[in-house]
Protein backbone atom coordinates (compact mmCIF):
# COMPACT_ATOMS: atom_id res chain seq x y z
CA UNK A 1 0.00 0.00 0.00
CA UNK A 2 1.01 3.39 -0.67
CA UNK A 3 -0.75 6.19 0.99
CA UNK A 4 -1.79 9.06 -1.68
CA UNK A 5 0.76 11.66 -0.26
CA UNK A 6 1.88 14.18 -2.43
CA UNK A 7 5.71 13.15 -1.44
CA UNK A 8 5.08 9.61 -2.62
CA UNK A 9 5.26 10.49 -6.01
CA UNK A 10 8.83 11.92 -5.59
CA UNK A 11 10.69 8.75 -4.65
CA UNK A 12 11.42 6.89 -8.36
CA UNK A 13 13.19 10.28 -8.57
CA UNK A 14 15.12 10.65 -5.30
CA UNK A 15 18.97 9.41 -5.08
CA UNK A 16 20.19 8.65 -1.68
CA UNK A 17 23.79 9.07 0.05
CA UNK A 18 23.01 6.41 2.70
CA UNK A 19 20.29 3.72 3.65
CA UNK A 20 19.87 2.27 7.12
CA UNK A 21 17.67 -0.24 7.18
CA UNK A 22 15.81 -1.02 10.27
CA UNK A 23 13.77 -3.45 9.62
CA UNK A 24 12.71 -5.58 13.00
CA UNK A 25 13.33 -2.51 15.53
CA UNK A 26 10.92 -1.52 18.05
CA UNK A 27 10.49 2.53 17.95
CA UNK A 28 12.61 4.46 19.16
CA UNK A 29 15.86 2.33 17.71
CA UNK A 30 15.04 3.71 13.88
CA UNK A 31 15.08 6.86 15.72
CA UNK A 32 18.03 6.51 17.71
CA UNK A 33 19.61 4.94 14.68
CA UNK A 34 18.46 7.60 12.49
CA UNK A 35 19.69 10.43 14.24
CA UNK A 36 23.47 9.11 14.46
CA UNK A 37 23.50 8.71 11.27
CA UNK A 38 21.98 12.14 10.58
CA UNK A 39 24.57 13.73 12.69
CA UNK A 40 27.49 11.88 10.43
CA UNK A 41 25.77 13.22 7.39
CA UNK A 42 26.96 16.35 5.78
CA UNK A 43 24.51 18.77 5.30
CA UNK A 44 22.13 18.55 1.93
CA UNK A 45 22.90 14.71 1.72
CA UNK A 46 19.71 12.39 1.88
CA UNK A 47 19.56 9.17 4.35
CA UNK A 48 16.92 6.58 3.02
CA UNK A 49 15.81 4.68 6.21
CA UNK A 50 13.70 1.43 5.98
CA UNK A 51 11.63 0.73 8.76
CA UNK A 52 9.09 -1.90 9.88
CA UNK A 53 7.91 -0.37 13.37
CA UNK A 54 4.61 1.74 12.35
CA UNK A 55 5.16 3.77 15.18
CA UNK A 56 8.18 5.72 12.97
CA UNK A 57 5.36 6.75 10.61
CA UNK A 58 4.57 9.34 13.15
CA UNK A 59 8.71 9.78 15.24
CA UNK A 60 10.13 10.05 11.95
CA UNK A 61 8.63 13.01 10.78
CA UNK A 62 8.58 14.56 14.43
CA UNK A 63 12.40 13.85 14.31
CA UNK A 64 13.04 15.58 10.83
CA UNK A 65 10.84 18.74 12.34
CA UNK A 66 12.86 18.45 15.69
CA UNK A 67 16.35 18.43 13.95
CA UNK A 68 15.36 20.93 11.25
CA UNK A 69 15.88 18.11 8.56
CA UNK A 70 13.67 17.86 5.56
CA UNK A 71 11.28 14.80 5.51
CA UNK A 72 11.15 14.79 1.12
CA UNK A 73 9.24 11.47 0.83
CA UNK A 74 7.45 8.66 2.83
CA UNK A 75 6.16 5.55 1.69
CA UNK A 76 3.63 3.31 3.85
CA UNK A 77 3.92 -0.32 2.32
CA UNK A 78 1.91 -1.65 5.19
CA UNK A 79 4.50 -3.93 6.56
CA UNK A 80 7.52 -1.80 5.83
CA UNK A 81 8.23 2.41 5.78
CA UNK A 82 10.56 4.26 3.52
CA UNK A 83 11.80 7.79 4.12
CA UNK A 84 13.96 10.31 2.72
CA UNK A 85 15.45 12.58 4.52
CA UNK A 86 17.79 15.30 3.87
CA UNK A 87 20.11 16.78 6.28
CA UNK A 88 19.96 20.62 6.67
CA UNK A 89 21.88 22.67 5.29
CA UNK B 1 70.35 -15.01 65.80
CA UNK B 2 68.80 -16.40 63.11
CA UNK B 3 67.13 -19.02 64.65
CA UNK B 4 65.79 -16.70 67.27
CA UNK B 5 64.43 -14.78 64.54
CA UNK B 6 62.70 -17.56 63.19
CA UNK B 7 61.59 -18.82 66.74
CA UNK B 8 59.79 -15.55 67.62
CA UNK B 9 58.33 -15.42 64.13
CA UNK B 10 56.58 -19.01 64.39
CA UNK B 11 55.50 -17.96 67.89
CA UNK B 12 53.80 -14.53 67.06
CA UNK B 13 52.15 -16.03 64.03
CA UNK B 14 50.69 -18.84 66.09
CA UNK B 15 49.50 -16.48 69.03
CA UNK B 16 48.25 -13.79 66.93
CA UNK B 17 44.40 -13.76 66.60
CA UNK B 18 44.12 -14.63 62.96
CA UNK B 19 42.60 -11.79 60.82
CA UNK B 20 39.11 -12.95 59.15
CA UNK B 21 39.75 -11.97 55.78
CA UNK B 22 36.32 -10.15 55.90
CA UNK B 23 36.18 -8.77 58.96
CA UNK B 24 33.90 -5.59 59.55
CA UNK B 25 36.71 -4.49 62.83
CA UNK B 26 39.66 -4.19 60.83
CA UNK B 27 38.60 -3.30 57.15
CA UNK B 28 40.07 -5.65 55.38
CA UNK B 29 38.46 -6.99 52.32
CA UNK B 30 39.39 -9.50 49.09
CA UNK B 31 37.16 -8.20 46.93
CA UNK B 32 35.28 -5.08 46.35
CA UNK B 33 31.78 -6.70 46.55
CA UNK B 34 32.69 -7.62 49.86
CA UNK B 35 31.96 -3.81 50.60
CA UNK B 36 28.07 -3.94 49.90
CA UNK B 37 26.30 -3.28 52.88
CA UNK B 38 24.11 -5.11 55.06
CA UNK B 39 22.49 -5.24 58.44
CA UNK B 40 26.00 -6.50 59.89
CA UNK B 41 27.94 -3.58 57.90
CA UNK B 42 25.39 -0.65 57.00
CA UNK B 43 26.46 2.63 55.26
CA UNK B 44 26.10 5.43 58.48
CA UNK B 45 23.52 7.74 59.69
CA UNK B 46 25.02 10.97 60.60
CA UNK B 47 23.06 13.82 62.55
CA UNK B 48 22.24 17.40 60.86
CA UNK B 49 23.32 18.80 63.84
CA UNK B 50 23.51 22.25 62.73
CA UNK B 51 21.18 22.78 59.72
CA UNK B 52 18.68 20.67 61.77
CA UNK B 53 19.71 21.63 65.58
CA UNK B 54 16.44 21.54 67.07
CA UNK B 55 15.30 17.88 65.51
CA UNK B 56 16.44 14.56 65.31
CA UNK B 57 17.29 14.15 61.32
CA UNK B 58 19.68 11.73 60.24
CA UNK B 59 21.16 11.43 56.61
CA UNK B 60 21.92 7.88 55.58
CA UNK B 61 25.24 8.33 53.51
CA UNK B 62 24.73 6.02 50.57
CA UNK B 63 27.63 7.28 48.72
CA UNK B 64 30.04 5.27 51.19
CA UNK B 65 29.04 2.15 48.99
CA UNK B 66 32.24 0.69 47.10
CA UNK B 67 30.67 2.63 43.85
CA UNK B 68 29.08 5.41 45.01
CA UNK B 69 25.43 5.36 45.55
CA UNK B 70 22.70 3.99 46.97
CA UNK B 71 22.49 1.98 43.58
CA UNK B 72 24.80 -0.51 44.48
CA UNK B 73 22.45 -2.40 46.37
CA UNK B 74 19.84 -2.63 43.30
CA UNK B 75 22.76 -4.04 41.17
CA UNK B 76 24.21 -6.04 43.16
CA UNK B 77 20.48 -7.70 43.70
CA UNK B 78 19.58 -7.58 40.04
CA UNK B 79 23.28 -8.89 38.72
CA UNK B 80 22.93 -11.46 41.20
CA UNK B 81 19.49 -12.62 39.74
CA UNK B 82 20.41 -12.75 36.25
CA UNK B 83 23.98 -14.47 36.12
CA UNK B 84 22.51 -17.73 35.72
CA UNK B 85 20.99 -16.27 32.06
CA UNK B 86 24.16 -14.33 31.26
CA UNK B 87 26.46 -16.80 29.12
CA UNK B 88 26.90 -14.95 26.42
CA UNK B 89 24.94 -12.04 26.40
CA UNK B 90 25.50 -8.11 27.12
CA UNK B 91 23.55 -6.17 29.85
CA UNK B 92 21.55 -3.38 28.99
CA UNK B 93 20.22 -0.94 31.13
CA UNK B 94 18.19 2.56 31.24
CA UNK B 95 20.06 4.71 33.62
CA UNK B 96 20.71 8.32 34.95
CA UNK B 97 24.34 7.19 35.92
CA UNK B 98 24.64 5.39 39.39
CA UNK B 99 22.99 2.55 39.06
CA UNK B 100 24.73 1.64 35.47
CA UNK B 101 28.52 2.98 37.56
CA UNK B 102 27.24 0.18 39.50
CA UNK B 103 26.67 -2.77 37.37
CA UNK B 104 29.15 -2.11 35.07
CA UNK B 105 31.62 -2.58 38.02
CA UNK B 106 29.99 -5.34 39.51
CA UNK B 107 29.65 -7.22 35.82
CA UNK B 108 32.82 -6.03 34.94
CA UNK B 109 34.03 -8.65 37.88
CA UNK B 110 32.29 -11.15 35.71
CA UNK B 111 33.62 -10.58 32.23
CA UNK B 112 30.01 -9.14 31.46
CA UNK B 113 29.96 -6.30 28.86
CA UNK B 114 27.28 -3.77 29.57
CA UNK B 115 25.69 -1.09 27.73
CA UNK B 116 24.25 1.67 29.35
CA UNK B 117 21.23 4.17 27.39
CA UNK B 118 21.55 7.55 29.24
CA UNK B 119 19.76 10.99 29.31
CA UNK B 120 21.76 13.36 27.54
CA UNK B 121 21.84 15.73 30.00
CA UNK B 122 23.56 13.64 32.70
CA UNK B 123 26.30 15.11 34.07
CA UNK B 124 29.17 14.38 32.04
CA UNK B 125 31.35 13.21 34.92
CA UNK B 126 29.14 10.06 35.19
CA UNK B 127 29.50 9.74 31.33
CA UNK B 128 33.02 9.42 31.24
CA UNK B 129 33.04 7.56 34.49
CA UNK B 130 31.25 5.13 32.63
CA UNK B 131 33.57 4.76 29.94
CA UNK B 132 36.48 4.69 32.60
CA UNK B 133 34.62 1.37 33.07
CA UNK B 134 34.56 0.08 29.58
CA UNK B 135 30.70 0.06 29.24
CA UNK B 136 29.12 0.67 25.85
CA UNK B 137 27.24 4.40 26.61
CA UNK B 138 24.09 5.34 24.80
CA UNK B 139 23.16 8.82 25.17
CA UNK B 140 19.47 9.87 24.34
CA UNK B 141 17.28 12.47 24.67
CA UNK B 142 14.48 12.43 27.31
CA UNK B 143 12.17 13.33 24.29
CA UNK B 144 13.47 10.94 21.83
CA UNK B 145 10.58 9.10 20.84
CA UNK B 146 8.90 12.36 20.04
CA UNK B 147 4.92 11.18 19.85
CA UNK B 148 5.45 8.95 22.73
CA UNK B 149 4.89 10.56 26.41
CA UNK B 150 5.88 10.20 28.85
CA UNK B 151 9.00 11.40 27.81
CA UNK B 152 11.80 8.49 29.16
CA UNK B 153 13.77 8.48 25.91
CA UNK B 154 16.69 6.04 27.41
CA UNK B 155 14.09 3.76 28.97
CA UNK B 156 11.97 3.24 25.55
CA UNK B 157 15.54 2.92 24.00
CA UNK B 158 17.17 0.28 26.31
CA UNK B 159 13.65 -1.89 25.78
CA UNK B 160 13.61 -1.29 22.08
CA UNK B 161 17.18 -2.77 22.31
CA UNK B 162 16.08 -5.68 24.13
CA UNK B 163 12.84 -6.01 22.47
CA UNK B 164 14.15 -5.94 18.79
CA UNK B 165 15.73 -7.96 16.32
CA UNK B 166 18.95 -9.41 18.38
CA UNK B 167 17.64 -8.62 21.15
CA UNK B 168 17.94 -11.98 22.48
CA UNK B 169 21.81 -11.51 23.16
CA UNK B 170 21.00 -8.52 26.08
CA UNK B 171 19.36 -9.20 29.37
CA UNK B 172 18.07 -5.56 30.34
CA UNK B 173 18.00 -5.58 33.76
CA UNK B 174 14.85 -3.09 33.91
CA UNK B 175 15.40 -1.53 37.27
CA UNK B 176 12.04 0.45 36.96
CA UNK B 177 10.33 -3.24 37.20
CA UNK B 178 12.75 -5.20 38.12
CA UNK B 179 11.40 -6.54 41.53
CA UNK B 180 15.01 -7.27 42.91
CA UNK B 181 15.17 -3.99 43.07
CA UNK B 182 12.76 -3.72 46.08
CA UNK B 183 14.25 -6.82 47.47
CA UNK B 184 17.92 -5.11 48.28
CA UNK B 185 16.22 -2.08 49.97
CA UNK B 186 13.74 -4.52 51.84
CA UNK B 187 16.63 -6.68 53.03
CA UNK B 188 19.44 -4.34 53.60
CA UNK B 189 18.60 -0.57 53.89
CA UNK B 190 15.19 -1.44 56.05
CA UNK B 191 16.78 -3.09 58.44
CA UNK B 192 19.77 -1.21 58.51
CA UNK B 193 17.85 1.99 59.56
CA UNK B 194 15.95 0.07 62.22
CA UNK B 195 18.60 -1.53 63.76
CA UNK B 196 20.39 2.20 63.28
CA UNK B 197 18.03 3.52 65.59
CA UNK B 198 16.99 0.85 67.41
CA UNK B 199 13.64 1.17 66.66
CA UNK B 200 13.05 4.82 67.26
CA UNK B 201 12.61 6.15 63.30
CA UNK B 202 9.57 7.65 63.16
CA UNK B 203 9.47 9.06 60.13
CA UNK B 204 11.91 8.03 56.82
CA UNK B 205 12.69 10.30 53.51
CA UNK B 206 13.88 8.79 50.19
CA UNK B 207 13.05 10.66 46.68
CA UNK B 208 10.76 9.34 43.89
CA UNK B 209 13.13 7.63 41.29
CA UNK B 210 12.55 4.25 40.28
CA UNK B 211 11.16 4.06 43.71
CA UNK B 212 12.72 0.65 44.80
CA UNK B 213 14.31 2.37 48.06
CA UNK B 214 10.91 4.21 49.19
CA UNK B 215 8.86 0.88 48.44
CA UNK B 216 11.60 -1.71 49.76
CA UNK B 217 12.06 0.33 53.34
CA UNK B 218 8.69 1.78 53.27
CA UNK B 219 7.48 -1.38 53.33
CA UNK B 220 10.03 -2.79 56.01
CA UNK B 221 9.09 -0.29 58.51
CA UNK B 222 5.62 -0.45 58.31
CA UNK B 223 5.80 -4.08 58.95
CA UNK B 224 8.16 -3.35 61.78
CA UNK B 225 5.48 -0.36 63.24
CA UNK B 226 2.90 0.99 60.59
CA UNK B 227 2.78 4.29 62.39
CA UNK B 228 6.07 4.94 60.76
CA UNK B 229 5.87 8.13 58.17
CA UNK B 230 7.08 7.54 54.59
CA UNK B 231 7.73 10.38 53.06
CA UNK B 232 8.49 10.54 48.96
CA UNK B 233 10.30 13.53 47.73
CA UNK B 234 9.32 14.69 44.08
CA UNK B 235 10.87 16.94 41.57
CA UNK B 236 9.37 19.80 39.43
CA UNK B 237 9.05 18.92 36.11
CA UNK B 238 11.69 20.05 34.10
CA UNK B 239 14.30 19.33 37.23
CA UNK B 240 17.93 19.14 37.24
CA UNK B 241 17.68 16.65 39.82
CA UNK B 242 19.39 13.66 38.63
CA UNK B 243 18.20 10.01 39.46
CA UNK B 244 14.86 11.75 40.68
CA UNK B 245 11.38 11.84 38.55
CA UNK B 246 8.67 13.83 38.62
CA UNK B 247 5.58 11.75 37.29
CA UNK B 248 3.86 14.99 35.82
CA UNK B 249 6.82 13.77 32.75
CA UNK B 250 7.90 10.21 33.64
CA UNK B 251 5.84 6.85 34.13
CA UNK B 252 5.20 5.82 37.17
CA UNK B 253 7.51 2.66 37.88
CA UNK B 254 5.99 -0.50 38.34
CA UNK B 255 7.67 -1.04 41.58
CA UNK B 256 6.24 1.78 42.99
CA UNK B 257 4.40 0.53 46.19
CA UNK B 258 1.91 3.52 47.03
CA UNK B 259 0.21 2.19 49.81
CA UNK B 260 3.68 2.60 52.17
CA UNK B 261 3.32 6.16 51.05
CA UNK B 262 1.98 8.81 53.49
CA UNK B 263 3.28 11.86 52.10
CA UNK B 264 4.50 13.27 48.67
CA UNK B 265 6.44 16.74 49.17
CA UNK B 266 7.52 18.81 46.24
CA UNK B 267 10.71 20.72 46.07
CA UNK B 268 11.30 22.99 43.21
CA UNK B 269 15.42 22.62 41.88
CA UNK B 270 16.34 26.48 43.63
CA UNK B 271 15.41 24.61 47.23
CA UNK B 272 17.23 21.41 46.29
CA UNK B 273 20.60 23.45 45.17
CA UNK B 274 20.43 25.89 47.97
CA UNK B 275 20.16 22.89 50.66
CA UNK B 276 22.87 21.01 48.91
CA UNK B 277 24.96 24.17 49.62
CA UNK B 278 24.08 24.32 52.64
CA UNK B 279 25.06 20.97 53.53
CA UNK B 280 28.45 21.32 52.24
CA UNK B 281 29.19 24.49 54.00
CA UNK B 282 27.48 23.96 57.35
CA UNK B 283 27.27 19.94 57.63
CA UNK B 284 30.59 19.36 55.85
CA UNK B 285 28.89 16.71 53.92
CA UNK B 286 29.69 16.62 50.17
CA UNK B 287 26.41 15.16 48.93
CA UNK B 288 24.72 15.12 45.44
CA UNK B 289 21.26 17.61 44.67
CA UNK B 290 19.23 14.72 45.25
CA UNK B 291 19.91 14.65 49.01
CA UNK B 292 19.68 18.25 48.70
CA UNK B 293 15.87 17.99 48.07
CA UNK B 294 15.21 14.85 50.55
CA UNK B 295 17.02 16.94 52.99
CA UNK B 296 14.56 20.33 52.33
CA UNK B 297 11.69 17.84 52.28
CA UNK B 298 12.37 16.43 55.83
CA UNK B 299 13.01 20.13 56.83
CA UNK B 300 9.73 20.93 55.61
CA UNK B 301 7.84 18.18 57.50
CA UNK B 302 5.91 19.36 61.02
CA UNK B 303 8.33 17.41 63.08
CA UNK B 304 7.94 13.89 63.29
CA UNK B 305 10.50 12.71 65.55
CA UNK B 306 13.53 10.82 65.06
CA UNK B 307 13.54 10.93 61.02
CA UNK B 308 16.32 8.83 58.56
CA UNK B 309 16.64 10.84 55.20
CA UNK B 310 18.53 8.69 52.63
CA UNK B 311 21.38 10.75 50.85
CA UNK B 312 21.26 8.95 47.47
CA UNK B 313 24.98 9.90 46.21
CA UNK B 314 27.80 12.11 46.69
CA UNK B 315 28.55 15.50 45.02
CA UNK B 316 31.76 14.89 42.96
CA UNK B 317 29.70 13.20 40.15
CA UNK B 318 28.02 16.75 39.94
CA UNK B 319 30.56 19.34 39.44
CA UNK B 320 29.65 20.49 36.32
CA UNK B 321 26.17 21.13 37.73
CA UNK B 322 27.23 22.73 40.83
CA UNK B 323 29.45 25.15 38.78
CA UNK B 324 26.34 26.10 36.78
CA UNK B 325 24.13 26.62 39.75
CA UNK B 326 27.25 28.72 41.22
CA UNK B 327 27.94 31.07 38.58
CA UNK B 328 23.96 31.45 37.70
CA UNK B 329 23.96 32.33 42.07
CA UNK B 330 27.01 34.76 41.50
CA UNK B 331 24.78 36.17 38.60
CA UNK B 332 21.87 36.96 40.52
CA UNK B 333 24.05 38.51 43.17
CA UNK B 334 25.56 41.03 40.85
CA UNK B 335 22.90 41.61 39.28
CA UNK B 336 20.93 42.71 42.59
CA UNK B 337 24.00 44.54 43.01
CA UNK B 338 23.67 46.72 39.98
CA UNK B 339 19.70 47.08 40.32
CA UNK B 340 18.89 47.07 44.40
CA UNK B 341 15.60 46.69 45.23
CA UNK B 342 14.20 49.29 46.64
Amino acid sequence: MTNNNERTKMPDTLTHDESLDTSGFLCPLPVYQAGQVLIRLAPGQVLRLVTTDRGSLQDIPALARQRGDELLAVEDHGATQLFWIRKNA
Amino acid sequence: MRVFSFLEHTMTTLFEPPILKTDPQVRRFEDVRQLLPDVEQPTPIVRLGRLAAARELYLKLEWLNPFGSIKDRTAAYMLSELLPEMEGRRLIEASSGNTALALAALANLEDIPVTVTIPDGAPIEKRVLLRMLGAEVLETPDDLCPVDLPADGAIALARAIAGSRGGEAYAWTDQYSNRANVRAHYETTGPEVWRQTQGQVRAFVAGFGTCGTISGVGRFLKEQDPSIRIVAVEPNPGHRLPGLKSFAEAKQPEILDQSVIDQVVRIDDETAYSTTLSLFRQEGLMVGPSTGAIVAASLALDDPGLTVAISPDSGFKYASYFAQFLDDQQQRKDEDARHPHP
